[in-house]
């Protein structure tokens, strides 16, 4: 982690991010990225990456979690382990647990789950790369995503964070504001301004808890105007140009592609895509040739000793340009002479060694493409190793039904969280046992500071010497 | 917990608020009867007891050496765990904890870290290498609403008796825990459009939400945390921190400030 920068907010009241206090990070909302969810969001927040799959309403699983009058909702958070700084543990940690239920409940005055009684109502919430604020970047991207699976509400929920950063209210924290400011405020609210979820840690006076809530509430209209444009756009195009598109777009690769540029990459998108483009045409017009020559590694050793040729006519280039440039002062001539013997020379080359050229041309742009084509897997395998996880719950639930016993569930979550036991066990009946304990646990602590301990249960990331959410 | 509870008295409570009043007769910012002991377990360096009406809540705060954080190497740490042990209530059952349990556990834990109520400076043994460990483990034994509040109480009553062992480790005099404020947490909730302190059990579960507020004795507010799933205007917020913040002052009046002249 770096050290605590000197100052927060320059003298000219701007942010180290060059934000000023009143604004938010920049938002981008793609929806219907996941094929099996019944809806599904990726929000990237600032440096903020998170994905969201909505299931349901859908039958509820183990049945003793059904109800009869309305349907359950249930919200799940998760980091992914690579997602922050330090790996964190994967399964769910306390604070998870927390985070997950206040933003459950930030969904539940609006839902309308009346309508549906004994389903499940199912919101995964996968944070990808964590950079502050990751629990109203998710609120954001899950009301979204319930808009995309069709779920009844009524109306979008939009959350945003203030806090204290060197004395000054400011609206959505960054990482380092979060890690050394004063005081964290996550707000989410509805279309309305009706508060759904309130949290806070830090230190705040009445008056700067109200000069927060209006500039959250300048946020929140901000974030909201951002995810009704991203469903307009969906939903109002008319069917047939809808399937227009599917089809000119139906190429999934490019869909990763976009999704794959980070933010604040946006505006280098279109040249990179010109360049793949570019070189993906020429590669295609050169492996042609090359398949039509004949095998390439015959070239090979040839290519170095073209490689002399070309470095000898070169220099023999130079130095007659020069000399001549001096002798006659006329640079054109010399241009044109210089032009005449690569041309001479490169049409002798040509002639002998046509397809051979070429392909030294082509080695030279490969690496270029190469570092694109890492970019683009990069996030094809983060939303790979999402996709492959998120069926896991729903297989939790059909072991535990197939048991049909209610202990499968609390020994699962036994098994995820022994400290729960040995914790209480050593406290209470083993003395002996805890001194032991008290010398093993901040050895393990230190290595996985971030990560859950094993003080799972009494201690979590969030909740270490520093500021709340260290771990976002 | 969802516990079922009789459509009529859902209507009764809500007749009575429209009305002013309580089911108990007591005033929208009446706490119950409120009793604290301290110093109640011997083996423990630091505890309280909190009874509440019916609610009752036990504190015992344990001390141990072990080795700090990377990243703040002179302070001490604070662990905080909170147990509904199924004594207290037929919907409590044994095993790892609930959501309910975690998040309250954190609550109380966030007015205790935000507000710096414990010096963790003072708790550093050698830097980088061995610091005490603050263990606050609140055992919730009878439930009868309220029991966030009760926990903090209880919490920061046993941290102001809590005696710090340096004979043990041979590190010196006993020492009492420095402490430097006194967090205090009151909840609000919300029944009809009225915002009431100190809910019973039946409060609790025929409220629509819930707000708790822990404020400084300074009047600012170190943590605040909504449960419950209904929501709140903005000028309920606003009115629910003024009214935590009265509440938590005269609270720390008329029980904590009696524990700092003791020492």
């Amino acid at each position: 982690m770096s050290d605590k920068p000197e100052k927060l907010i320059t003298d000219d009241g701007l942010r180290l991010d060059g934000r000023r206090a009143d604004e938010i990070r920049p938002m981008k909302i793609e929806i219907g990225v996941l094929s099996r969810a019944d809806g599904s969001c990726y929000l990237e927040w600032g440096r903020n990456k998170i994905l969201v799959g909505v299931f349901g309403p859908r039958e509820a699983h183990p049945r003793r979690s059904q109800r009869a009058d309305t349907a359950v909702i249930r919200y799940k958070y998760n980091m992914a382990s690579f997602s922050v700084e330090d790996r964190s543990r994967p399964g769910p940690s306390r604070r998870s647990i927390e985070i997950s239920k206040v933003s459950r409940e930030a969904f539940e005055p609006v839902i309308m789950a009346e309508l549906f009684p004994k389903t499940a109502i199912d919101i995964f919430v996968e944070v990808l790369q964590a950079d502050a604020g990751t629990r109203t970047a998710a609120i954001n991207a899950s009301s979204v995503a319930l808009a995309d699976a069709g779920i009844p509400m009524k109306g979008l929920i939009t959350s945003c964070a203030f806090g204290k950063v060197d004395g000054k209210i400011v609206l959505d924290l960054n990482k380092d504001e979060d890690n050394y400011g004063d005081a964290d405020f996550p707000v989410a609210m509805t279309q309305d301004g009706e508060i759904t979820l309130v949290q806070m840690d830090g230190h705040l006076t009445p008056e700067e808890i109200k000069e927060g809530l209006e500039l959250v509430k300048k946020g929140c209209k901000e974030i909201l105007e951002i995810q009704q444009a991203v469903l307009r756009k969906k939903f109002e195009t008319p069917m047939e140009e809808l399937a227009e598109e599917a089809a000119e777009t139906s190429n999934t690769e490019n869909e990763v592609v976009e999704t794959g540029v980070p933010l604040e990459y946006a505006s280098e998108v279109a040249v990179v895509e010109e360049v793949l483009k570019e070189t993906k045409e020429f590669e295609d017009a050169v492996s042609e040739e090359i398949s039509e020559a004949g095998a390439v590694t015959e070239v090979v050793p040839e290519l170095d000793e073209l490689e002399e040729i070309i470095k000898e006519a070169e220099a023999g280039i130079e130095e007659e340009t020069i000399e001549e440039a001096i002798e006659s002062e006329i640079e054109e001539e010399a241009e044109k002479e210089a032009e005449e013997e690569e041309a001479d020379f490169e049409a002798s080359f040509e002639a002998s060694f046509e397809e051979v050229s070429e392909p030294d041309e082509v080695e030279e742009l490969e690496p270029e493409e190469a570092d694109f084509g890492e970019e683009e897997t990069g996030f094809e395998s983060e939303i790979e190793g999402f996709v492959e996880e998120e069926p896991q719950p729903a297989e939790e639930l059909q072991v535990e039904e197939e048991a049909g016993i209610e202990e499968a569930a609390s020994e699962e979550t036994l098994e995820s969280e022994p400290e729960v036991e040995s914790e209480a066990e050593s406290s209470e009946e083993a003395p002996a046992e805890e001194q032991v304990e008290a010398e093993e646990e901040p050895v393990e602590e230190l290595e996985e500071e971030k990560c859950e301990g094993p003080w799972k249960v009494v201690k979590d990331p969030s909740e270490s010497g520093s500021r709340g959410e260290k771990d976002e | 917990m969802s516990e079922i509870i009789a459509t009529l008295k859902k209507d009764y409570i809500y007749n009575l608020m429209v009305k002013g009043k309580r089911q108990d007769g007591r005033g929208f910012k009446d706490f119950r009867d409120l009793k604290l002991e301290t110093n109640i377990i011997s083996k423990a360096e630091g505890s309280a007891k909190v009874t509440l009406g019916d609610t009752q809540v036990l504190v015992g705060v344990k001390l141990q050496t072990g080795t700090p954080f990377p990243d703040s190497q002179d302070e001490g740490v604070i662990i905080t765990n909170l147990e509904l042990n199924p004594i207290a209530s037929p919907e409590f059952e044994p095993g790892p904890p609930r959501e309910e349990a975690i998040e309250m556990a954190r609550v109380v834990d966030r007015g205790i870290r935000e507000s710096g109520a414990i010096d963790i400076k003072k708790l550093c043994i050698t830097v980088g290498e061995s610091v005490w460990i603050v263990f606050i483990d609140v055992h919730i034994l009878n439930d009868d609403g309220n029991l966030i509040d009760a926990s903090c109480l209880a919490a920061i009553a046993a941290l102001m008796t809590t005696i710090v062992p340096n004979e043990q480790q041979g590190i010196g005099m006993n020492v009492p825990l420095a402490m430097k404020e006194i967090p205090v947490g009151v909840t609000l909730v919300k029944i009809g459009s009225k915002l009431m302190v100190d809910p019973s059990r039946d409060e609790e579960a025929v409220c629509e939400t819930k707000l708790t507020v822990v404020s400084s004795s300074d009047g600012s507010v170190a943590g605040m945390q909504k449960m419950g799933s209904a929501s709140f205007t903005e000028a309920e917020v606003l009115e629910a921190i003024d009214m935590a913040c009265e509440k938590a002052a005269e609270l720390r009046e008329l029980y904590l400030e009696a524990l700092v002249k003791q020492e």
